[in-house]
């Protein structure tokens, strides 16, 4: 055929008209690409080898079901091994480079502080488990959504606990020498005293310390009836303990989720010197008196049986990076389209969301999503399956 | 509380004059302020909780093999980060060589190992309260050490040569004596007190990589409080050392309590710059 150039205007006409109206086919056909900067490898790596297992799962489960409205969900981790510049290496890579649809993590504070900027710039929908209050600002970064309680909600859970369930009137703050173990006993000290406690003994402790009786003892002669005790560092906190123990003082520990961390069972003295002691905790992952947990835990437990491991992670973890992939998936489905605006304007109307760890509800002006009723204290030395025990005197 | 604060400053007293035995004895035959000391100490505890918990070894045989890999790290030690730099020990590239490998030493600890504290075996339970083993294990190793160094350094010929070394090496050299394996040989000594050190102090310091660095600092001092070079101003400046840290942790708490300390070591380097049990040394000219 002799191509002329009529009709050759009308092939590129055709062809053009063709690419075009396939164009919305190969989206709906597209994975829906989920960034995951997770601290795979590192000192702060627990955490988010016990998230990876959620996102693991979620994602194997949505995929599994025909993915999220024929869409196949595309987890694209990078490991930023706990380093700030890492995350923020990593957070641009997947947003200019893998174009990721949303970004769940990173998993520290530390990180998250970096990387939150970065993300704003780009509008990218964020949700992140990080708890230092200033990285939830619906001004400067609109993007970004927390699943799991700020400070100030661990703050008044181990408040309520020591001035509501136990009915203590003094206590003790101590902190590490850390600027976390810092900040966080000068506020809770100040946030007591709003409260109408008497604060009658206020210490930071170097976590090398090797002799905590020094402490131990001006505590116990300020008439400190609970130790409020904020740090990460496990040393530190058996050392606290097996003092206690030494002195046969039974004051109550109430404090920082570390206290219940598993290193503490094999760091301290005797097994007894770790009662008494309870360690900020969820209710969604806590046993009840009769040793089972919720229902909609006990059904997402049962389902992870055979598939996930929970012995040597905390099930919150695992439940949160589960919830973080459910909520990206779920906007996308509702909305039917997965770009920023969309994600985070249902992100925006959501009250509450039924999640596994938690019913989460955001506003326009409200990122902070994880019910304050929700944080409570748990026996520190009951963990099974990455879950405790509810620290006694709740209702 | 006296009693605590003595029992336990002792006790940490003892473990930082061990390291500044550990530095004094890499010194000596070398002139290199080796800043493995305190991973050694480091060390000493990991590896004995590895052997005796981990790995289930009996004490004993758990302590020698702690000994033996110290030794061991003393000698790569030697190889790797000191003789390559002695010949320029003027632009003190040790600090950067020894520094390296003791960051190297650490890092490799916190991955392999963990980065949180695990726990030392109990070696003989025996003691409570402020007798616990814990608190005079430290001090008894101490003494022993220093004991076994001295008969080391006076009666035998090897120790005799370590001297000589010391002294002066180019002059031990001339008379004949093997400058290079002795060096070798004292930084496998010096590794095996380090080692002692983190495991007669590990049920108070715990399993913990980052005891490195505390000891590097803490141990230092003790040597330039006694003296470069002198083991026994390092033991008497390690527990005064322990006693005044333990005395600020109690009287001002823990952020200013390291302050304490070294304010009196500011002001005692002030008033003693050779240290209290150094001389001067006169240079000929």
């Amino acid at each position: 055929m002799l191509i002329t150039r009529r009709t050759l205007g009308l092939g590129a006409v055709a062809a053009t008209s063709t690419i075009a109206l396939s164009r919305p086919g190969l989206a709906a056909n597209e994975p829906l690409r989920i960034g995951w900067l997770a601290s795979l490898t590192g000192a702060s790596s627990a955490p988010a080898i016990g998230f990876n297992r959620g996102v693991v799962f979620a994602t194997d489960a949505i995929n599994a079901a025909g993915g999220v409205k024929g869409r196949k969900i595309e987890i694209i981790t990078r490991d930023t091994q706990g380093d700030p510049t890492k995350a923020v290496n990593a957070t641009q890579e997947l947003i200019s480079q893998a174009k990721v649809d949303a970004i769940w993590g990173p998993t520290n504070s530390g990180e998250s502080l970096a990387t939150t900027a970065v993300m704003a710039r780009s509008k990218m929908p964020n949700i992140h488990p990080c708890v230092v209050d200033s990285l939830i600002d619906t001004k400067k970064y609109p993007n970004a959504f927390r699943i799991a309680p700020a400070n100030g909600q661990w703050d008044d859970a181990v408040r309520n606990y020591a001035l509501k369930v136990i009915k203590v009137k003094k206590v003790a703050v101590i902190g590490d020498t850390t600027g976390y173990g810092v900040t966080a006993a000068k506020a809770s000290a100040e946030a007591f005293k709003k409260d109408g406690a008497e604060v009658v003994y206020v210490a930071n402790i170097d976590a090398t310390q090797p002799d905590m009786t020094p402490d131990m003892l001006r505590a116990r002669a300020a008439g400190a009836e609970a130790i409020i005790l904020w740090s990460v560092s496990t040393g530190m906190i058996a050392r606290l303990l097996n003092t206690r123990g030494t002195m046969g003082w039974n004051v109550p520990f109430v404090g920082h989720p570390s206290l219940s961390s598993g290193e503490i069972g094999s760091l301290v003295a005797a097994k007894e010197n770790w009662a008494n002691v309870f360690a900020i905790g969820y209710k969604s992952c806590s046993f009840d008196a009769n040793g089972k947990l919720p229902a909609r835990s006990a059904e997402f437990v049962s389902r992870l049986k055979g598939k996930v491991d929970l012995a040597d992670t905390l099930l919150w973890w695992v439940a949160g990076g589960y919830d973080a992939v459910n909520l990206i998936a779920k906007a996308v489905e509702v909305t039917g389209s997965s770009s920023g605006e969309a994600i985070i304007g249902y992100w925006n109307t959501l009250k509450p969301y039924p999640g596994v760890f938690g019913d989460y509800t955001f506003s326009a002006d409200q990122h902070n999503g994880y019910p304050t009723d929700e944080v409570v204290m748990s026996a520190a030395n009951s963990a099974k399956d990455g879950s405790f025990a509810l620290a006694p005197g709740y209702a | 509380m006296l009693y605590s604060i003595i029992a336990s400053g002792l006790a940490v007293g003892a473990v930082y004059a061990l390291i500044g035995i550990t530095y004094n004895t890499m010194f000596a035959t070398s002139r290199v302020m080796s800043f493995t000391a305190g991973q050694l100490g480091m060390l000493g505890g990991v590896l004995g909780s590895m052997f005796i918990l981990r790995l289930g070894l009996p004490m004993v045989v758990g302590l020698l093999a702690t000994l033996i890999v110290c030794a061991l790290i003393g000698v790569l030690t030697e190889f790797v980060a000191v003789r390559p730099v002695l010949k320029s020990l003027e632009q003190h590239l040790y600090v950067l060589s020894t520094l390296a490998f003791a960051l190297l030493i650490q890092q490799v600890t916190a991955i392999e190992w963990s980065t949180e504290p695990q726990p030392f075996p109990r070696l003989f339970g025996i003691g409570e309260g402020i007798w616990d083993e814990k608190y005079w294990l430290p001090v008894a190793t101490c003494a022993v050490t220093i004991i076994g160094l001295e008969y080391l350094y006076r009666r035998t010929l090897i120790g005799r040569a370590f001297l000589a070394v010391a002294e002066d090496n180019f002059a031990a050299r001339a008379l004949g004596l093997p400058e290079r394996n002795l060096r070798v040989a004292s930084y496998a000594l010096a590794a095996v007190v380090g080692g002692l050190a983190g495991f007669s102090g590990g049920e108070l310091l715990l399993a913990f990589f980052a005891n490195g660095p505390q000891l590097n600092f803490y141990g230092f001092i003790p040597v330039a409080l006694g003296g470069l070079g002198n083991n026994r101003g390092a033991v008497i400046g390690g527990l005064a050392l322990g006693l005044f840290q333990q005395s600020a942790n109690f009287a001002v708490g823990g952020i200013f309590a390291s302050v304490a300390v070294f304010v009196m070591f500011i002001i005692i380097l002030l008033a003693a710059p050779q240290g209290l049990f150094g001389s001067g040394t006169a240079r000929r000219v």
